[in-house]
């Protein structure tokens, strides 16, 4: 056995270490996402991807060699809990906010931070918006301290519509349905400008209550009833696969064009019917080429399951940060949210997509698109099925963009 | 003519598959007095059980004996569950069933995952019944109305016509008196609740294929199910069935309608004021539809506290 003196000896050095390192706080980074009830899975999905994040930014050697700490809360699904989760987040030390399932929760979430940061000048919180895609968070409701990594309504239905274009998938009749809230009418705006640019006419708009429809034949009456080439549709989870399943019941010959198709679990339920559907996608893993298959590898590595649906996104998002954090200096080891702020202004990284950058003008990031079409012919497949999302175009961040809204006035510390 | 029978006959079974799921959750009010809230939960089992079991026997088997497993659920959730319960009163018995709904959310989720499952209607039934307009009829659709249908028939006749209807009809009405008259009520409860679940089991078999068997689709049903029975009358059969049918028709023929309040009070002209106001006064009625069954339940309860066939208070 080793003498005790020697042990101790040994373990000083490391000791005064970790202690010189316990006196700066380490930057916590609080995800306030849905992790319990009916909306968790997607929840969780987000979860898996930040874990995966902060684990890639630490082994990258964290904020000046200082691993980040992620902290999870659950924001049981609406505003009112988001609003006390980040209550808790702040009151443990949170520097950082990530959330995106829902613009109703993201729009809680951006006017509680824009608040905090007005009333605590020097120990404001960031926002990192990975998936709530709501207009208003980048038009009247920006603000400084709210960063959006994530697609919104334009960008999503330009790319959809150029994509079928090319493939001859569009037609010259397209019929906008989507849910009643503040991205289905999001969606819906967008679908109507970007008639004049794709030759299409609107035929018919329709917008539905929010996962309270189990029955949509009646809606698919509508859609034949229109002799709609093309729908368009920016609905999730159950109101895109219960859409789907009654028009191929009903022998419903148009094309979809959507923004959820990739959501786990909707290619397995869909079944033949997803086949020849079209998806706006921010990440695909054969447009991604040789980086695309290595960040597959990797996630299912970590995490036990490939990156689909939001999780690329998150990813990338987590990692504009962690580059923006590089940007920041150390100074007395307490980390300046201000600064971080304009630094994530400037930032850019090369995601396996393309390059991923930052608008200053209203914090929409500028990222990659494609546009695929459920195939059999994909080369990874969604599911456990034998089919899979294959890419028809490809948009780089430049291409995919679109003008940042009038509406967005943004207040910027001086 | 098409423009009308369409959305007609799509309304039709949309409200008799609801009233599979509501026969049993009514039928067990009416019995035992206790609004279950887990009873949704046993349609989304029905789906489940008979998901996993499609891949051992085959689609048919699996829609007849999952029906069976979940009546069983049934029975030992009435057996060891509610009847320990019983006799600290209703709001005892109400709040268990809404813990197990939850629980039983949670259970699905661990066997089977966050997402939907990939349970889809067989081959031998997918396709087309016949075509109206440019749209096909799918054959599921008839076959999920005639199995609802036989249900009512079925569950009808053994009220109505056969001796243990006399003893479950003599149950709900004056359990006292006929367990004085040397009747087992608490296994006649038993069996009723069985039954009951048995029946939303047999709703989520089949609807599960048709629509989607995920974890959420207890939720997303069950609040229209309580809807119905109150709007029906708390315990009548005949009155779900009625409420079925007319929310169902309802909701499918208001998506065809894109009026508006504003469009009305155009007939005195003032469509333009109310179009200028704006709000709820242009609001589409198709963009209501799926709220429209809590407009009507508000309505019934107005006007007639006990639905529309109810008897009791």
């Amino acid at each position: 056995m080793k003498s005790p003196a020697v042990l101790k000896m040994a373990l000083l050095p490391g000791l005064m270490f970790a202690s010189a390192l316990a006196t700066a706080a380490p930057v916590k980074i609080a995800l306030v996402e849905t992790l319990s009830g009916p909306q968790a899975a997607t929840g969780l999905t987000y979860r898996a991807a930040v874990r995966y994040a902060v684990e890639r930014i630490n082994a990258d050697g964290g904020w000046h060699g200082e691993p980040l700490e992620l902290l999870e809360y659950d924001n049981q699904g609406g505003p009112a809990g988001a609003a006390d989760k980040l209550k808790a987040a702040i009151s443990d030390g949170a520097q950082i906010v990530v959330q995106g399932a829902s613009s109703a929760i993201g729009g809680q979430i951006t006017e509680d931070v824009r608040k905090w940061d007005l009333r605590n000048p020097g120990r404001e919180l960031i926002y990192l918006n990975v998936g709530a895609e709501a207009q208003a968070l980048t038009g009247d409701k920006c603000q400084f301290y709210h960063f959006r990594v994530a697609g919104n309504a334009p960008m999503r239905v330009n790319a959809l519509v150029a994509g079928m274009k090319q493939d001859q998938a569009l037609g010259s009749k397209v019929y906008a349905i989507n849910q009643n809230y503040s991205w289905g009418q999001d969606m819906e705006q967008a679908i109507v400008d970007g008639a004049a640019a794709g030759g299409y006419t609107v035929v018919e708009k329709t917008l539905h209550d929010v996962g309270k429809i189990q029955d949509f034949s009646p809606y698919v009456n509508k859609i034949a009833a229109s002799h709609a080439d093309t729908v368009m549709t920016g609905n999730w989870g159950s109101d895109l696969l219960l859409l789907m399943k009654a028009a191929k019941t009903a022998g419903l010959k148009a094309r979809f064009g959507t923004v959820y198709l990739d959501q786990p679990g909707n290619i397995a339920n869909a079944g033949d019917v997803a086949l020849g559907n079209y998806v706006a996608q921010t990440f695909n893993p054969e447009a991604a080429g040789e980086a695309g298959a290595a960040f597959m590898q990797d996630y299912r590595a970590k995490t036990g399951h490939e990156p689909t649906f939001i999780e690329p996104q998150t990813v990338f998002g987590m990692l504009l940060v962690g580059e923006a954090l590089r940007q920041v200096p150390a100074g007395d080891g307490k980390l300046n949210v201000r600064k971080l702020a304009l630094a994530l202004e400037q930032a850019s990284i090369e995601t396996p997509m393309g390059k991923l950058s930052m608008r200053a003008q209203d914090h929409q990031a500028l990222l990659p698109l494609a546009v695929s079409v459920v195939s059999r012919d994909a080369k990874y497949k969604a599911d456990g099925t034998d089919m899979g999302f294959k890419p028809v175009k490809r948009f780089t961040a430049e291409e995919a963009a679109v003008p940042a809204q009038a509406s967005c006035r943004m207040q910027r510390p001086d | 003519m098409e423009q009308l029978a369409t959305p007609l006959l799509n309304g039709v079974i949309y409200g008799l598959l609801l009233f599979m799921v509501s026969a049993g959750l009514t039928l067990i009010f009416g019995m035992m007095g206790i609004l279950n809230f887990a009873h949704a939960s046993f349609y989304m089992l029905g789906a489940y059980f008979a998901y996993a079991l499609q891949d051992v026997f085959g689609f048919w088997p699996a829609i007849i004996v999952s029906p069976l497993l979940v009546g069983v659920v049934g029975i030992l959730v009435e057996r060891y569950i509610l009847r320990r319960v019983h006799r600290f009163g209703h709001a005892h018995e109400l709040l268990i069933t809404f813990g197990l709904s939850f629980i039983i959310v949670e259970l699905v989720k661990l066997f089977f995952g966050n997402y939907p499952v990939n349970y889809r209607v067989p081959a031998s039934l997918d396709f087309a019944a016949f075509t109206m307009g440019s749209l096909d009829y799918p054959a599921y659709r008839l076959f999920m109305g005639i199995v609802a249908i036989g249900m009512f028939v079925a569950i009808y006749l053994l009220l109505s016509r056969t001796r243990v209807g006399i003893v479950v009809r003599s149950a709900i009405h004056r359990p006292k008196m006929a367990e004085a008259l040397g009747h087992n009520v608490p296994r006649v409860f038993m069996g009723v609740f069985g039954v009951g679940a048995a029946m939303a089991g047999l709703a989520g078999a089949v609807a599960g294929a048709f629509y989607t068997t995920s974890p959420n689709m207890a939720l997303e049903l069950g609040v229209l199910v309580f809807v119905v029975v109150v709007i029906g009358g708390l315990g009548s059969l005949e009155g779900a069935m009625l409420a079925s049918l007319l929310i169902g028709i309802v909701t499918s023929v208001a998506v065809g309608i894109d009026a508006s309040l504003a469009d009305f009070m155009a007939l005195f002209g003032a469509g333009d004021l109310a179009r200028e106001i704006g709000g709820i006064l242009v609001l589409k009625v198709s963009s209501l539809a799926a709220s429209l069954p809590f407009a009507l339940m508000l309505l019934v309860l107005l006007v007639r506290p006990s639905g529309l066939m109810g008897d009791k208070e």
